[in-house]
C-alpha cells in the first residue's frame, strides 16, 4: 500500500509551502497547520483550488490574551480526500487585522462578521465588516475575548432573587462558618 | 412596481424560530433578503468557557431544541477525542440508537412544519402526536422529554431499562406503518408537489461552493453525509445507504428525508439486534479537577439537517478554552438563504426556510 | 396531466374520521412519568453530610448551602443544600456527585404557584417558605415527618440516584497500597507497605473534592485538600510546603498517623476514604533532604529560652515552631534517638529506624537543640531545668506499662515482657529471646504490634489472646489483617487467669478461660462473661503484656506536683496538677504551675502522634504569648502573598502555584499557621486562661450571629422597589432598540 491520503496530503503541502510552521496529524482525517498570517489567503486559495478544499466548515478564534495574540482558525473539508484541515494562525492581539476569504465562499462572511463582533478581529476586504450580527448596540469590549468577564457582566445587569442576594461561593460559605477549620 | 420592504419575524408563524428576514419585495416577488439573528443569544460558548467539562455538559444540548442529542454527542465525543478518554463498547452502540432517534423525532418535527407551511394542517396533529411516543422512550431511558442530557464524556449515563428494547421495536413498527399515511397526505400529495417540485432550487454546481450540507446536498444530487465520509460511533458496523435525488427543489430533499427516515428505522432495528452488553461508561477521574491536555479537535456527525461541528481547543485547565459550534443552520438560514430567496415568491419563504433546517438558537448559540 | 393519484390520496385519512384521538385522554389522567423521570429533588437530610458537592457542581448556581439546623459535627457541616428552581435546569448532576448519595430526583412534577418564595426549596424538608426555623428540633421533627409522608419514596419514587457505588461521577475505589506478602514480611523488619508511584498518587490525589471536611476532623487541622491538590498538580514542593506549615513530622505522619480525617473523608460512608495518609507519606518520600524545599523564616534568637523535655512529637513541634520564632531551645531525651513513642514503641517494619532522620536532621539544622541520653530526674534534675529556663514544656508521654494483675506475675522471674518494653528493646536493637511460643494479651495497636514483632523474632508461635470479639478489638483492622497474613493466632474471647510458672520461676504456660458475650443491659457494647468450667492451659515461654500504659512521674520533685487545696490556700508553691494520670492544661497547653506548659500522651485523651503535634502547635502559640507579653511573633512560614489575576481569583478554592521558588496561593492563612488574635496580654496562667475563656464566649457569640445570618434565610428585599425601577428603566431602553432596528 502507498501513503494513506492523510500523509500524502501532508508531504504535498509541505514541499508546495515551504513557510509552514508545523504540520501535525490531529487524530484520523486531521491535519492541523500552522501558518503565518500573511500566508493564509495563498494557502485556502491553493487548498480549494487544487487540493479539493471545496467545503468551508467553520472559520474560528480563540483567544490567547497571555501571549497577547488570537488565533484564527480556518477548517477546511475535502470530501474526495476524507480530510479536515484546520489552518491555525497566530495574529496580533491589538491589532487584529487579517485578509477576508469571502471571494471564495459566500458563508465566509457570516462567519468574519461575528468574529469582527465577538472578538474584534478586522477581516479586510470584506464589504460588509462592522455590520451588526447577534449584537445591538454594544458598547463593551468585544464580549468573547477572555478578558470580558461575563461573571461581572452577569451581577452587574441581573440579580439574584431577593432571597438569594447574599449567595455565595458554597465552599468558602462552608470553610467560613464550619468550625472554622481555615483559620489555624 | 413599488418596491416595499418587508420584514418577517422574530415572531412570525411561518419562522421556524426567532429570527428576523429583511425582505425587498416587489408585489409578491422577492428581490433580496438579508437574515438578522439575535434573539436567541444565550452565550453559550462563552459560559462553557467558565465551566468544567462535566459542568458544560447540560448547557451543550441547549444549543438545539430539535435535536439536543446532536450536541450532546458532539461535545462527548470532542472531550474524549482531547483527553484520550475510551467509551464502551455498549455505550457507542446506544449514542448511535440515540442519535438515529433524534434524527426520527427531528423528521417527524419538519414533516409537520413542512406541510404546516403549506396550509397542510393535518400533518403536525400527526407528526406531533407521533413524535411524542418517542419522546416516551426518550424519557423512560433518560430521563428527560426534550434535553436528554443522556451522552456524556466516557459513555452514556445508565443503561437501557428493562424491556427497552420491545416496547422500541413496537414502536418501530409503528412508525413505519403510519409512514403509508404520511406518503399519501404529504409526500404524494397534489398540492404538497405542486409547491414543492421547483421551488427553492439550490443549483447542483454551486451547492458546495454555498456550504450546503446535509439532506439540501444530497437532494442536488451530491452524494456526502459524515456517517460514510467519517465513521464516528459505530456507524461503520451498520448497514445503510446514502439516498441522493436530482433537483434541488424541496421536493427532492423531502424525499431524502423521507428514505433516511425509513433507514433510521431500519439502523435502529439492526442496533436492537446487535447491541453487546458491557459496561455503559468510562468515569472521568474527578469532576471538578479533571484536566485535559491542551490540543485542538473538530469532531463532527451527520444531524437530520447535515453537518454539526464542534471545534474546540483545552489549554491544560479543568476548562475549555474555546468550543465553537457550527450548526448547518448558520449557513443555511443566513449566507444560503440571501442566496435562493431573491426570485422566489413571498408565500414560499416560509416553506423554504423548513425544507432548509433553519433552526435560529444554533446560528447565534 | 391531473395527478389523479395526489388529488385523491389525502382522502384517505378520512378513514380515522370517527376513531379516538390518541393523544388526548377522555376523562383526563394525570400521566405517569418514566422510572428516570427527573423532577424535583428529595434529600435524606438524615444521610446528608452538608459537604457542598452539589452546589460546587451545579452550573446554574442554582444550589445553596443552609443551616436548617443540623448540628455540624466532624464528619457533617450541618448544611443542606436549598434548589432554587428558578434556576435549576435538572440535570442531575448534583445527584451523581453526591458522595453520601443522600440527593436525589423524584418523578413529581415541578409545581406552579403564585409565590416565588415557594421555588426555593430544600430538598428533604419543606419549601423554604413554610419552614420556621425556630430551632433545631422543630426541622429535625420535620424532616422526619416528611420522610414518613412520603411512603413510596423508598419503593419507587426516587427516579434519578446513585443505585451503587459503579453509578455516578465518582470512585470510590482507594488505589490499592502495594505491600510486601505475609511470608516474606515475617522474615525480616522491612518495611512492609512499599508507598505510591508517582502515577499511583496522582490517581488517589484527584479522587479528592476538595470539601474539606476532612480538617475538621484532624487534631492538628492539616490543611489536606490543599496539599492533595498539589499532588494533583504534581507540584510537590508546594506540598511539602503546605504540610510542614503546622506538622513538622510529616512523614512519621504519613506512616503511622491514626488518620482521623479518613474516617471524616465524604467518601469514607459508601467506599474508600481518599489515602490521605499516603499521599502525605508520598510528599515526603520526594525529597531527600527538606532543608532545600522548606521556605521557612527562621526569627533571629529573641533571649528567651525554653526546655523542653521529651523529644517524642510534641517536644520536636514545641522545638521546631519556638525556634523558627526566635527563641533558644533546648530538647532533653531520655533515649538514644528522638521521635519519644514513635520511635521506640512503633514496630520497624511499619516506621522505619531511619524514617525520623530527615526531619530531625532538619529541625537541628534550623537550631533546635538536642540532648540524648539525658533523662530529667537523673542526668539533670527538673529544679535546674526550671531555674534555666524562661518557660519549660513537658512531653514526656506513656512509657510505663500497666501491670497485668494476674496471679503468678509478681513470682515469675523470667518470661513476662510488657509490649512496650519489648517494641523499645527491640527496636533500638537489643536482642530478646521470647523462646519459640508467645502468647500476647490485649487487643489495641500494641498488642498487635507486639505479637508482629515477636513473629519477626524468629520460628515463633504467637498467640493473641482478647477478652471480646475481634470486631470489638480496638486495634486498627488493617493491622489485624496484618498480623493474620503473617500466621498470628488470635484467640477471641479468651480471659486469662493465671500465670504458670516452673519452680525456678520461668514462664511455661498461661491458663485462660474462654467467654462468652452478654448484653450489659444498658445498651452500651456486651461484655464478656466467664463460661465455667472452659479453662484452657497454653504453653508459653512468653508471655507479652498489652493492656495499657502510662505516664511515669518520678522526675517530677514533691515540691511541683499539686497538692491538696489547703496548700493552695496556705500559700505555698502551685504544682502540676494531675488527674487519672494526666497532667490538667488550660486553653494554650499550660499547666497549673507558671511556666510550664505540657502536651502529648499525657494530656490528651486520643494519645496519638497527631494529637501530640496539635498539642505542641497550640502551646508554641501560649509560650509565645506568655513570654512576649501577649503579643504574638509573626512567621512567614511558608505562604506569600501575591496578585493573582482576576480570571484565577474566582477560584479560590484551588489556587496554588509556585513562583520564584516561594509557594504563592491566595487561599492559605497568609500569617503562617497561627492566626493573629487580639488577645489580651496575660502573664500569669491564670489571666491567661481567664482571657481564653472571655474568647471563647466571644466565639459562641460569633456562631450565634453567624448562625442568625444564614436563619435569617430567606430575607426580606430592603431596596427591592429601586431595582424594579432599574429593570423598568432597562426594558424601556431594550424595547426603544428593538424599535429602532424595525
Amino acid at each position: 500500500m502507498g501513503f494513506s491520503k492523510l500523509t500524502e496530503t501532508k508531504v504535498l503541502l509541505k514541499q508546495y509551502f515551504k513557510d509552514i510552521i508545523s504540520i501535525e496529524e490531529g487524530g484520523e482525517q486531521r491535519l492541523i497547520i500552522d501558518l503565518q498570517s500573511k500566508d493564509i489567503t495563498s494557502m485556502i486559495n491553493h487548498l480549494k483550488d487544487f487540493m479539493d478544499f471545496k467545503h468551508l466548515s467553520m472559520i474560528s478564534c480563540v483567544d490567547w490574551p497571555e501571549e497577547n495574540k488570537f488565533e484564527i482558525v480556518y477548517i477546511l473539508t475535502s470530501y474526495s480526500k476524507n480530510i479536515v484541515l484546520m489552518l491555525k494562525t497566530k495574529i496580533d492581539r491589538k491589532n487584529p487585522k487579517l485578509q477576508s476569504i469571502m471571494s471564495l465562499w459566500p458563508q465566509a462572511v457570516t462567519y468574519e462578521i461575528e468574529l469582527n463582533e465577538m472578538f474584534g478581529v478586522f477581516f479586510e476586504g470584506n464589504d460588509r465588516m462592522g455590520e451588526e450580527f447577534i449584537l445591538e448596540d454594544w458598547d463593551d469590549i468585544p464580549p468573547m475575548r477572555r478578558d470580558f468577564d461575563s461573571l461581572e457582566y452577569a451581577n452587574k445587569n441581573f440579580k439574584f432573587r431577593d432571597e438569594r442576594k447574599d449567595k455565595k461561593i458554597i465552599r468558602e460559605f462552608i470553610s467560613e462558618h464550619y468550625d472554622e477549620w481555615r483559620k489555624k | 412596481m413599488k418596491t416595499t420592504k418587508l420584514y418577517l419575524g422574530p415572531q412570525h408563524p411561518g419562522i421556524t424560530g426567532n429570527m428576523m428576514i429583511e425582505l425587498d419585495v416587489e408585489g409578491n416577488k422577492i428581490l433580496k433578503s438579508k437574515t438578522h439573528v439575535g434573539y436567541l443569544h444565550r452565550g453559550f460558548e462563552k459560559l462553557m468557557e467558565r465551566r468544567t467539562y462535566i459542568q458544560s455538559f447540560p448547557i451543550v444540548c441547549r444549543i438545539c431544541v430539535p435535536e439536543p442529542d446532536v450536541n450532546e454527542n458532539n461535545y462527548a465525543r470532542a472531550v474524549e477525542k482531547l483527553s484520550g478518554l475510551e467509551v464502551p463498547e455498549r455505550a457507542k452502540w446506544i449514542r448511535t440508537m440515540v442519535l438515529e432517534m433524534a434524527r426520527l423525532q427531528s423528521y417527524l418535527l419538519w414533516m409537520g412544519g413542512q406541510s404546516g407551511s403549506m396550509g397542510l394542517y393535518t400533518m403536525p396533529q400527526w407528526t406531533i402526536g407521533d413524535r411524542d411516543y418517542l419522546l416516551d422512550r426518550f424519557e423512560e431511558l433518560t430521563g428527560g422529554r426534550v434535553y436528554h442530557l443522556y451522552v456524556w464524556p466516557g459513555g452514556v449515563r445508565k443503561d437501557l431499562p428493562i424491556g427497552f428494547k420491545t416496547r422500541m421495536l413496537d414502536l418501530m413498527d409503528y412508525l413505519e406503518s403510519r409512514m403509508k399515511d404520511y406518503t399519501k397526505l404529504m409526500f404524494e400529495n397534489a398540492i404538497f408537489k405542486k409547491r414543492a417540485i421547483g421551488t427553492g432550487v439550490i443549483p447542483k454546481d454551486k451547492a458546495l461552493e454555498w456550504g450546503v450540507v446535509g439532506p439540501v446536498l444530497r437532494g442536488t444530487g451530491i452524494k456526502h453525509d459524515v456517517r460514510i465520509d467519517e465513521p464516528y460511533e459505530i456507524y461503520d458496523k451498520l448497514e445503510f445507504e446514502v439516498p441522493t435525488y436530482e433537483g434541488g427543489d424541496i421536493y427532492s430533499r423531502a424525499l431524502v428525508r423521507k428514505f433516511e427516515f425509513m433507514q433510521s428505522i431500519s439502523i435502529i432495528r439492526q442496533i436492537m439486534d446487535k447491541i453487546p452488553e458491557g459496561p455503559i461508561y468510562n468515569r472521568i477521574p474527578n469532576p471538578f479537577k479533571w484536566k485535559i491536555p491542551k490540543g485542538y479537535t473538530y469532531v463532527k456527525l451527520e444531524s437530520s439537517r447535515g453537518e454539526f461541528g464542534y471545534f474546540m481547543a483545552s489549554d491544560g485547565s479543568e476548562k475549555l478554552r474555546r468550543v465553537n459550534v457550527r450548526g448547518p443552520a448558520y449557513v443555511h438560514g443566513i449566507s444560503l438563504l440571501e442566496k435562493i430567496l431573491p426570485g422566489s415568491r413571498l408565500g414560499d419563504v416560509s416553506t423554504i426556510l423548513n425544507s432548509l433546517g433553519v433552526c435560529p438558537p444554533e446560528m447565534e448559540r | 396531466m391531473i395527478d389523479i393519484k395526489g388529488i385523491l390520496g389525502p382522502l384517505s385519512a378520512l378513514k380515522f374520521l370517527g376513531k379516538a384521538p390518541h393523544t388526548i385522554d377522555y376523562p383526563k389522567e394525570t400521566k405517569k412519568t418514566a422510572d428516570r423521570y427527573r423532577g424535583i429533588h428529595y434529600n435524606d437530610v438524615e444521610a446528608c453530610i452538608g459537604c457542598g458537592s452539589c452546589g460546587t457542581i451545579c452550573e446554574n448556581d442554582a444550589i445553596d448551602m443552609v443551616n436548617v439546623g443540623f448540628d455540624p459535627n466532624k464528619a457533617d457541616t450541618g448544611f443542606r443544600p436549598v434548589v432554587d428552581y428558578g434556576r435549576c435546569c435538572w440535570c442531575a448532576l448534583c445527584v451523581d456527585v453526591c458522595p453520601s448519595g443522600s440527593l436525589s430526583l423524584t418523578k413529581d412534577y415541578v409545581y406552579v404557584d403564585d409565590d416565588p418564595k415557594k421555588f426555593l426549596y430544600v430538598p428533604g424538608l419543606q419549601e423554604l417558605g413554610k419552614v420556621n426555623i425556630d430551632s433545631t428540633d422543630d426541622l429535625k421533627e420535620l424532616a422526619k415527618i416528611e420522610k414518613e409522608n412520603r411512603p413510596k419514596l423508598k419503593e419507587g419514587e426516587r427516579s434519578w440516584y446513585q443505585k451503587d457505588r459503579t453509578e455516578g461521577l465518582l470512585e470510590f475505589n482507594r488505589v490499592p497500597m502495594k505491600e510486601l506478602p505475609g511470608s516474606t514480611r515475617i522474615k525480616s523488619f522491612a518495611e512492609v507497605v512499599l508507598g505510591y508511584t508517582e502515577e499511583e498518587a496522582f490517581m488517589e490525589s484527584i479522587r479528592c473534592l476538595g470539601c474539606g471536611l476532612c480538617i475538621s476532623a484532624c487534631p492538628d487541622r492539616m490543611h489536606i485538600p490543599d496539599y492533595i491538590q498539589a499532588i494533583t498538580e504534581r507540584d510537590y514542593n508546594s506540598s511539602a510546603n503546605i504540610i510542614y506549615e503546622n506538622n513538622p513530622l510529616p512523614e512519621m505522619c504519613g506512616k503511622v498517623c491514626t488518620r482521623q480525617c479518613e474516617t471524616a473523608c465524604v467518601y469514607h460512608n459508601r467506599g474508600d476514604a481518599v489515602a490521605i495518609r499516603w499521599l502525605k507519606r508520598f510528599t515526603t518520600e520526594q525529597f531527600d533532604d527538606f532543608r532545600t524545599i522548606i521556605n521557612a523564616e527562621v526569627k533571629p534568637l529573641n533571649g528567651k529560652k525554653v526546655g523542653i523535655i521529651g523529644a517524642g512529637p510534641a517536644g520536636l513541634t514545641v522545638g521546631y515552631y519556638l525556634r523558627l520564632r526566635g527563641y533558644d531551645v533546648t530538647i532533653y531525651e531520655a533515649l538514644s534517638k528522638a521521635g519519644g513513642m514513635t520511635m521506640a514503641g512503633i514496630p520497624k517494619y511499619r516506621f522505619p529506624l531511619d524514617s525520623l532522620d530527615k526531619q530531625i536532621s532538619y529541625m537541628e539544622e534550623m537550631g533546635v537543640r538536642i540532648h540524648y541520653n539525658t533523662r530529667v530526674g537523673k542526668d539533670i534534675m527538673f529544679d535546674e531545668i526550671m531555674d534555666t529556663y524562661d518557660a519549660v514544656f513537658i512531653g514526656i508521654g506513656f512509657h510505663d506499662p500497666y501491670d497485668l494483675g494476674l496471679k503468678g506475675e509478681k513470682e515469675a522471674k523470667s518470661g513476662v515482657i510488657s509490649a512496650v518494653e519489648l517494641l523499645r528493646r527491640v527496636n533500638f536493637g537489643e536482642k530478646v529471646d521470647v523462646g519459640k511460643k508467645v502468647a500476647v494479651i490485649g487487643g489495641g495497636n500494641v498488642a498487635i504490634d507486639g505479637a508482629r514483632v515477636s513473629k519477626r523474632l524468629g520460628n515463633v508461635d504467637v498467640t493473641i489472646l482478647y477478652r471480646r470479639r475481634v470486631q470489638d478489638m480496638p486495634a486498627d483492622w488493617e493491622e489485624i489483617e496484618g498480623a493474620e497474613d503473617e500466621g498470628v493466632h488470635i484467640v477471641p474471647q479468651a480471659i486469662p487467669e493465671e500465670i504458670m510458672l516452673d519452680k525456678n520461676g520461668k514462664v511455661t504456660g498461661i491458663k485462660y478461660v474462654m467467654a462468652e458475650m452478654v448484653d450489659d443491659g444498658k445498651g452500651g457494647r456486651p461484655r464478656p462473661k466467664k463460661i465455667e468450667g472452659s479453662e484452657k492451659i497454653l504453653p508459653i515461654d512468653t508471655l507479652v503484656g498489652a493492656i495499657g500504659q502510662q505516664a511515669d512521674y518520678s522526675f517530677l520533685p514533691d515540691e511541683y506536683l499539686f497538692k491538696t487545696q489547703d496548700d493552695e490556700k496556705s500559700g505555698s508553691k502551685k504544682g502540676i496538677d494531675t488527674f487519672w494520670g494526666r497532667i490538667l492544661v488550660h486553653g494554650y497547653n499550660e499547666t497549673t504551675m507558671k511556666k510550664v506548659f505540657s502536651g502529648g500522651d499525657m494530656v490528651n485523651r486520643t494519645a496519638d502522634a497527631i494529637s501530640a503535634i496539635a498539642d505542641g502547635l497550640n502551646a508554641v502559640k501560649g509560650i509565645d504569648l506568655f513570654l512576649q507579653g501577649g503579643k504574638e511573633t509573626k512567621v512567614n512560614h511558608s505562604v506569600t502573598e501575591s496578585d493573582l489575576d482576576k480570571n484565577k481569583l474566582l477560584d479560590k478554592h484551588y489556587k496554588m502555584k509556585h513562583e520564584n521558588g516561594k509557594l504563592v496561593s491566595v487561599k492559605l492563612d497568609l500569617s503562617g499557621n497561627i492566626v493573629t488574635e487580639s488577645v489580651k496580654i496575660a502573664k500569669d496562667p491564670d489571666e491567661l486562661k481567664k482571657d481564653v475563656e472571655k474568647k471563647e464566649v466571644n466565639k459562641s457569640t460569633d456562631k450565634a450571629n453567624s448562625k442568625d445570618k444564614t436563619m435569617s434565610y430567606p430575607t426580606k428585599n430592603t431596596n427591592g422597589e429601586t431595582k424594579k425601577e432599574e429593570k423598568k428603566s432597562k426594558s424601556k431602553k431594550k424595547s426603544k432598540k428593538k424599535k429602532k432596528k424595525k
